[in-house]
């Protein structure tokens, strides 16, 4: 188990230090405001590296546009076979070598690092029997950074200290913040993603608004039982993994929505707007680029003031 | 043990799995392929749906891909009786 944890330990301990020894000059050394950086920094880091698959997973959302009509056949052709028609298209997005859904691999690929956080930070926090501080090192974090890292604070919380493991009140707060933080940016995301990031679904409102159901009344509870254990640190990384996530597909479903899905139609619907907008002459009078004989005025609300004489044709 | 297996995997889809998107690349997703190889084939089913969890990457195609053919399972169970909520669209 060792072998395979303590290149893990390394790694994550390494970027924090990085981050810190990158940070101290401007907070110092011993601030928690450089530890907790340091926690974001990480982040920052592991998402920057997931970026191009993510770039992967919506340029194959947009590849789907040209399946569209085949997508229609099949969902009309087994309207009343789900299995049937989710192997349909299953087969067609193999055919066709493009998979907008993305993957269950990589979100089990981040636990293990997850974990080492957990345990690295767990170490600074180490008591012995007596309750002594025993702080236990673990990868590059050790020595004068060890002893740093267990004094650092966030708003006053040992980022090494949980709910559970501190009688400190100001922990408690902190953390239960912190917990808020992480499911409501988690339901946010989440719901967002439903109401506008997905392609509209028939006949199956009901499951969706079941899920939203589920997912309100869930995410707080899970969070609140595994949160309560978990540092200061780990729940800095979390809350800051969910803002980058909802950041990023805010972007997404603002620039490049999925095909189908509410957020596209509004962006076509800006789009053939702004299409509109530079068509439009000095008089409101929207002209076809096409054919400029026929143009249309649908802007009758804003007509002010006089009306402008039509321009004569110049006679010869 | 086959069994605590396959109720866990029941759980996250009735519990967990709701409250995210679909996101699996396969049909059926990597939890139902899990259930029905564990149920299926014991250990080497497990192998078999970490095997399966591993090829759902990035990089892959997705596509059908049977634990076990439909036709074998209809003789243990109904194919509807296996939760889909993952990977349907």
């Amino acid at each position: 188990m060792g072998a395979i944890l303590n290149p893990l330990y390394n790694l994550v301990s390494g970027v924090i230090i990085f981050f810190h020894k990158l940070l101290t000059p401007i907070f110092g050394a011993d601030s928690g405001v450089t530890w907790s950086l340091s926690i974001v920094g990480l982040v920052i880091l592991i998402r920057i590296i997931l970026i191009p698959l993510f770039v992967k997973q919506i340029k194959s959302q947009r590849a789907l546009t040209a399946l569209q009509p085949q997508m229609k056949a099949i969902q009309t052709k087994y309207k009343d076979d789900r299995q049937k028609q989710s192997e349909e298209i299953m087969k067609l997005y193999k055919t066709h070598k493009t998979n907008p859904l993305a993957s269950c691999f990589p979100i089990l690929a981040q636990a293990p690092i997850f974990f080492a956080l957990f345990t690295v930070l767990n170490g600074i926090a180490a008591k012995t029997d007596a309750g002594v501080s025993a702080p236990i090192a673990r990868g590059f974090l050790k020595g004068d950074y060890l002893d740093s890292a267990a004094q650092a604070t966030f708003f006053g919380a040992k980022i090494s200290q949980s709910f559970l493991g501190s009688p400190d009140t100001t922990v408690k707060i902190v953390t239960v913040i912190l917990i808020f933080i992480m499911s409501a940016t988690t339901f946010t995301t989440q719901r967002q993603l439903m109401v506008k990031g997905m392609p509209k679904m028939d006949s199956s409102n009901n499951m969706m608004l079941q899920q939203q159901k589920i997912m309100l009344y869930l995410f707080p509870v899970i969070f609140a039982i595994s949160g309560v254990n978990f540092p200061v640190g780990v729940l800095i990384y979390w809350s800051t993994t969910n803002f980058w996530t909802w950041g990023q597909q805010f972007y997404v479903i603002k620039r490049n929505p999925t095909p189908g899905s509410p957020a596209y139609e509004e962006l076509e619907r800006k789009r053939s707007h702004k299409d509109k907008e530079k068509n439009r002459d000095a008089s409101g009078t929207v002209l076809n680029p096409e054919n400029p004989e026929v143009g249309q005025n649908n802007q009758e609300d804003d007509v002010k003031g006089q009306r402008k004489q039509p321009k004569k044709k110049k006679k010869r | 043990m086959r069994r605590v297996f396959v109720a866990v995997i029941n759980a996250y889809q009735k519990w967990i799995s709701p409250a995210f998107p679909p996101r699996c690349k396969y049909y059926p997703s990597c939890s139902s392929y899990a259930a029905s190889a564990i149920s299926h084939y014991g250990f080497r089913g497990l192998v078999m749906s970490i095997w399966r969890l591993v090829r759902c990457n990035p990089w892959s195609h997705g596509g059908l891909d049977y634990a076990v053919t439909p036709a074998n399972t209809f003789k243990n169970q109904p194919i509807n009786s296996q939760k889909t909520s993952v990977g349907v669209r």
